[in-house]
């Protein structure tokens, strides 16, 4: 498999706070990379940081093929204007807009584009209505929609699954299984550990100053997490002796 | 009441407000939607405060002319707008306070140089606009900043409705998302200077808010609310400015801003996504559980 991005040597924080020191990991083209930290451990700054939103203390990104034109972005749901005056299908076309100029209008392959990510995602009866009037679910559902029109090689979420019932969450996993079979790299930051386990190839856990990489076999460990402050003694044991009961494994 | 309307128009300088005031509802409605969607309607109000010292200056040094206010006027904008927001990014203050506090020193200091230069113009026509004021300088500086408020915006719409949308995803798919902002900032100084003789400073973004604030609770797309908005504000300036030429001594400003004020009440209670929308809902239960829950303040 190709690498679409290389990163070396991260050093990520604010000012005198470092979150992690010296991270080095390879994304391949057709992996799902889970990102997993407690509260603070730098999750959303290494997204914002791949975006170039955040500079790095140190270290660097490397684009083997050089940094895509798009990158495929879903940002937490908490920095989202839901009553922003306009429809779902505007929203989802969004996702293409620096394709369509200035001036024009969407054209009918843009147009057909929409209403297939629409239908895909399970929202397409629901392309004229004003944003305020969506669900959580509905909402997030557009939000993966506009993420498909952007046809992005690399694809960033930052909890997608937030605020989603459970039947919302099977099925926009199962539209990121796809983009992983369509050779995109998908990076996202996730709390649910079956959902990891049962999605994802590979897995940074942050936390304690500290950045591990590797497969999901390797990293999401009931030691490691433990050690880097995302699950106490107790809750470790519980959790993956309740993950193995209901039969949970990586697919990889 | 047809002989009242033909007296009122047979004044020169109420035909000078009547075309004036059309041109400045053209070129307000654009920015006050944004002004309301970015969630900057009291940012826009501290800098309308913010110019005064600039026009004052601009006034002491070179009189009352359309080049000294737009100079004086543009450079104290964009100062307290650049030191507002150098403020907010380098120090512990968050942005509305750092405007808060740069926009009073302004308003205090224009005041003060004002009535320390023993002024030629009555304060209340400062603050509060003159219909009388509207000479040809100031319908070509109208004209200017409407032609270059609607050429902007035909060019930034997209990216202004992405960036106040989603400013997270519009700031990951552009290299360069301070153009809009700064862009944004200068087109709602230039229309504050535009607005500054028939509303005055204290009222100029009167005509920017309310009827953009009263659009909304009638509609849900952004075309529709810069167009219900410039509605709003030709039929605020038109009978604002009657109610200010039957009553001589009522500067225009407040006539204005007032019509604006009683569209905004009326559509608040009546609009569509107003007051009324809970009732109508409590009364045909619909599908669309998230507008009662987010009126509320709660996300579904």
């Amino acid at each position: 498999m190709t690498d679409v991005l290389h990163v070396r040597n991260l050093s990520l924080g604010y000012g005198h706070l470092t979150l992690f020191r010296q991270l080095s990991l390879n994304v391949e083209a057709g992996t799902t990379l889970a990102v997993l930290g407690a509260n603070g451990s730098g999750k959303s700054t290494f997204v914002k940081s791949l975006l170039g939103l955040i500079p790095p203390l140190s270290g660097k990104y490397i684009w083997p093929d050089g940094r895509p034109d798009d990158i495929g972005y879903l940002a937490q749901a908490t920095e989202f204007d839901r009553r922003f005056p306009i429809r779902v299908r505007d929203l989802v076309a969004m996702g293409a807009w620096r394709g369509f100029g200035l001036w024009s209008g969407l054209g009918r392959t843009a147009r057909s584009q929409v209403n297939a990510a629409l239908a895909e995602t399970g929202v397409l009866a629901l392309a004229d209505r004003p944003l305020h009037t969506l669900s959580g679910g509905q909402l997030q559902r557009t939000l993966f929609a506009r993420v498909m029109l952007q046809d992005a090689p690399i694809i960033l979420l930052d909890e997608p699954f937030t605020a989603v019932d459970q039947n919302t969450e099977a099925h926009l996993t199962s539209i990121i299984d796809q983009w992983r079979h369509e050779n995109r790299a998908v990076i996202m930051v996730v709390h649910d550990l079956s959902t990891i386990l049962d999605h994802c190839s590979h897995a940074l856990l942050l936390g304690g100053g500290e950045a591990t990489h590797g497969t999901v076999q390797d990293v999401v460990v009931p030691e490691r997490l433990v050690a880097q402050g995302y699950l106490s003694q107790g809750q470790a044991s519980w959790m993956f002796r309740d993950l193995s009961s209901c039969g949970v494994q990586s697919h990889v | 009441m047809f002989e009242f309307f033909t007296d009122m128009w047979n004044y020169v300088f109420m035909q000078r407000a009547f075309v004036a005031t059309t041109i400045l509802s053209i070129s307000v409605a654009p920015v006050g939607a944004f002004l309301v969607l970015r969630r900057l309607s009291l940012a826009g109000e501290a800098m309308a405060h913010a110019i005064t010292p600039g026009i004052v200056i601009g006034f002491v040094v070179a009189g009352m002319s359309v080049t000294s206010l737009l100079i004086g006027g543009f450079i104290a904008g964009i100062g307290v707008a650049s030191l507002a927001a150098l403020l907010a990014r380098r120090t512990i203050l968050r942005g509305d306070a750092s405007l808060a506090s740069l926009y009073l020193i302004a308003l205090a200091m224009g005041i003060f140089i004002l009535s320390a230069a023993g002024s030629a113009i009555p304060l209340k026509s400062f603050l509060f606009g003159s219909i009388l004021g509207i000479d040809d300088a100031s319908m070509l500086l109208l004209g200017t900043v409407a032609t270059v408020t609607l050429i902007s915006f035909a060019v930034l719409l997209r990216p202004l409705i992405v960036s106040t949308c989603d400013p997270v995803f519009f700031e990951s798919q552009t290299r360069r998302p301070w153009v809009v902002e700064q862009g944004f900032m200068i087109l709602l100084v230039l229309n504050l200077l535009a607005a500054f003789k028939t509303l005055g400073t204290l009222m100029a973004v009167g005509l920017m808010i309310l009827p953009a604030a009263a659009a909304r609770y009638w509609v849900s797309t952004i075309t529709a609310q810069i167009f219900l908005g410039f509605v709003f504000a030709l039929s605020s300036c038109w009978i604002g400015l009657t109610m200010s030429y039957l009553l001589p001594d009522t500067p225009s400003g407040p006539a204005i801003v007032l019509v604006a004020g009683g569209l905004f009440l009326a559509s608040a209670l009546v609009g569509p996504l107003g007051f009324l929308r809970n009732y109508r809902q409590a009364a045909e239960p619909s599908d669309k559980p998230a507008m009662y829950s987010i009126s509320h303040g709660r996300a579904s």
